[in-house]
């Protein structure tokens, strides 16, 4: 439980058919929090992400944002969300302009303040020179970049971000994710993704969902620290002929493998490294460190 | 009342739009085209000779004489009226049975008038509740105009003895204006809800396309009740035919043709779009894609199009009070200049509520479920059932 929580899900449920999308799932988000939803493809993220937004009605269970239940303030709640859906999906015939006033004048923004609104967003997505084009001209990347600047018109204190780099390459997800960084504490933001990299860089805490449920949260580094020690030391040698017995009687060595010519030591901490190294002396090639990543802890949650 | 975003901004988007501007100027070629066609057409029922795509009009109308002297019967065009001798009780029987559309009652001593310069009388009975009753006052009038003409010309020529020509009493005009009196009105009926029809297109791209593009997912996220967004779309529709309708009404009124009750007509015309508008909503909402959407309303089109005509064709064969049921039949009884009565309105106004209603309420229904939205989508039974049950 998150003390301060801006979204609160409650044990929600939602089945499309005979599919069960959601299965008693709940999770806290705190305020100002930067929370990662990462899972395989169809684990629910995208329905967890929809009933948050109230597009989606689930079929037990409840979720209060700020306060408010997304069974009673609908409308309350939707103008509290800024939301970016895996495909921007903007209206093609549009100037950029006119579709960021559009949605500023759906969410309600006074009048007076819709203009600066968009010169200020257009200036933050670096599209200012592109305000008055058409958005059938737009690459991938810059309907992204609009898609940004649609779900801030209003200024949300919550933004929901789904799968925002997704197929783009990689400059512009870099510039996509700065995006994301520099909204960071001010708002409560939800980033779902498949890219772990992405959710360790950006993230305060990470959600790892599967079949409808989350099989663990926590912040990276907690969630990496789980799936095994700190630190892989990949040691190539040249004598095949190694006594293995000696590396694992160290108390800091979880486990000990090698295949072909590299031996993995699994750590748990990295206090002994120049003593193990010094086993292998003159039968050195090379030796590298590796760190778990999330990527790690995802495979190992999901299996 | 968010949904007036909707309309303004879709209405906008319509007048942008190079395919809905060309869609427009397309169609008034069209309304323009067809005046031509309608004009030629009428040419051709005015002329006595050369081809005529026109229909046999014989047995439409029909009108009882009573001529000793014959010089009236005989001159009154027979392609346009069915003309019958026949004595005063009989004839007047056979009005009231419906039978036949007047009686024209020609003085027994008319060839002594004519020759003695009196005026001749000419009764005609007629029944004004009868939307015939125009052809016939009008065949009868074309004759006796010809009549006057040419005992006139007879008169003058028998004053003047240089003058030789011989009177003339062939008829010049056939009275083919006056079918085309009654068929003028149908044809601007049908023109005038011609445009009621040309923006489905229009409705489905804006509900249909949402789910195409994918862009239903954001609106519906958007703090607007999915009622506000059938609504603003549709009155965006609304709007679209009010104005095309104003303008088709000036270029027919530009091309020369009389529209009576102008006001009236035009707010009949736009009222019946309502109803229109909410089946496309339903039929958008409802539809996976375009090409479904396109298929479904073409039929349903048909069906609204014989809704709106057959009353009103039927009102001008045999006065029935039930053809007021199409608001087609209401228009074209303003047109004609024949008074309507409050209580005429109400079934057509009655019908034009309960199916906008109705229809703009299932569109709103289908709108808002998951099922239909995001799939996988209910069959149409699955859909009734889930109604009966009041699960809709």
């Amino acid at each position: 439980m998150v003390s301060d929580a801006m979204i609160s899900i409650d044990s929600i449920t939602k089945s499309f058919g005979r599919i069960k999308a959601l299965n008693n799932l709940s999770l806290d988000i705190g305020k100002g929090e930067l929370l990662g939803i990462i899972g395989p493809n169809g684990a629910g993220k995208t329905t967890t992400i929809r009933i948050i937004c109230c597009i989606l009605k689930p079929d037990s269970g409840d979720v209060h944002v700020g306060g408010y239940s997304i069974h009673e303030d609908q409308i309350k709640i939707k103008s509290m969300i800024g939301y970016l859906p895996e495909e921007p999906n903007l209206y093609e015939r549009f100037k950029a302009r006119d579709l960021l006033r559009y949605f500023a004048e759906l969410y309600g923004v006074p009048k007076p303040e819709i203009n600066p609104r968009i010169d200020e967003l257009l200036e933050l997505v670096n599209m200012s020179d592109r305000a008055d084009d058409r958005i059938n001209t737009f690459s991938k990347g810059l309907r992204q970049r609009i898609g940004i600047a649609r779900a801030l018109i209003h200024d949300p204190p919550i933004i929901i971000f789904d799968e925002p780099t997704m197929g783009l390459d990689p400059a512009t997800a870099s510039n996509i994710r700065s995006f994301i960084r520099n909204l960071k504490g001010d708002k409560t933001i939800i980033l779902c993704t498949h890219y772990m990299r992405e959710a360790d860089e950006l993230c305060d805490r990470v959600a790892i969902v599967n079949r409808g449920n989350v099989m663990d949260v926590g912040e990276p580094d907690y969630l990496k620290s789980k799936v095994h020690g700190e630190t892989i030391l990949k040691i190539k040698v040249k004598d095949l002929n190694v006594d293995l017995n000696k590396v694992q009687d160290f108390n800091s060595v979880e486990r000990v493998n090698m295949v072909g010519n590299e031996v993995s030591v699994s750590l748990k901490s990295r206090i002994e490294i120049p003593d193990i190294i010094d086993v292998f002396a003159g039968n050195l090639v090379s030796v590298n460190t590796e760190e778990p990543t999330l990527e790690d802890v995802f495979i190992n949650a999901v299996g | 009342m968010k949904f007036t975003t909707i309309t303004k901004w879709e209405f906008k988007d319509t007048l942008s739009s190079r395919k809905s501007v060309m869609i427009f100027i397309l169609q008034l070629s069209i309304l323009l085209l067809m005046i031509v066609v309608f004009n030629s057409f009428v040419a051709n029922m005015e002329s006595e000779q050369g081809l005529s795509i026109a229909p046999s009009l014989s047995g439409f109308a029909s009108v009882n004489v009573q001529d000793s002297s014959g010089l009236f019967q005989k001159r009154i065009n027979t392609q346009v009226l069915d003309v019958t001798s026949s004595n005063y009780n009989s004839s007047l029987k056979k009005m009231q049975q419906g039978q036949s559309t007047g009686f024209l009652q020609v003085p027994d001593d008319t060839v002594n008038d004519i020759r003695t310069m009196k005026p001749v009388n000419l009764v005609l009975y007629v029944d004004y509740t009868d939307p015939k009753r125009s052809l016939v006052e009008n065949e009868v009038n074309s004759t006796a105009k010809t009549m006057q003409d040419a005992i006139s010309a007879s008169w003058v020529g028998s004053l003047n003895p240089q003058n030789d020509s011989e009177p003339e009493f062939s008829q010049k005009s056939a009275g083919g204006a006056m079918p085309a009196q009654v068929m003028d009105r149908v044809m601007l009926a049908i023109l005038l809800f011609l445009p009621l029809f040309l923006f489905g297109n229009m409705l489905v791209d804006s509900i249909v396309g949402e789910k195409e593009r994918k862009t239903g997912e954001i609106l519906i996220a958007m703090p607007i009740s999915q009622a506000q967004v059938v609504l603003g779309k549709g009155m965006a529709v609304v709007l679209t035919i009010a104005i095309q309708v104003a303008l088709w009404i000036l270029i027919l009124l530009i091309a020369g043709f009389q529209i009576k009750n102008l006001f009236l007509v035009y707010a009949l015309v736009v009222l019946t779009s309502l109803p229109v508008v909410g089946i496309t909503s339903a039929v958008s909402a409802y539809a996976k894609n375009y090409k479904e959407a396109g298929i479904v309303l073409s039929f349903i089109y048909i069906g609204i199009v014989g809704f709106l005509i057959i009353p009103a064709v039927a009102y001008v064969a045999r006065k029935s009070m039930a053809a007021n049921i199409s608001s087609m039949t209401l228009v074209m009884r303003l047109l004609s200049g024949e008074p309507v009565a409050p209580v005429d309105y109400l079934p057509a106004i009655l019908c034009i509520v309960i199916v906008g209603l109705l229809s703009y309420w299932i569109a709103v229904k289908l709108f808002q479920r998951e099922d239909v939205s995001f799939g996988p989508r209910p069959g149409i039974l699955k859909l009734l059932k889930d109604l009966v049950s009041l699960k809709f």
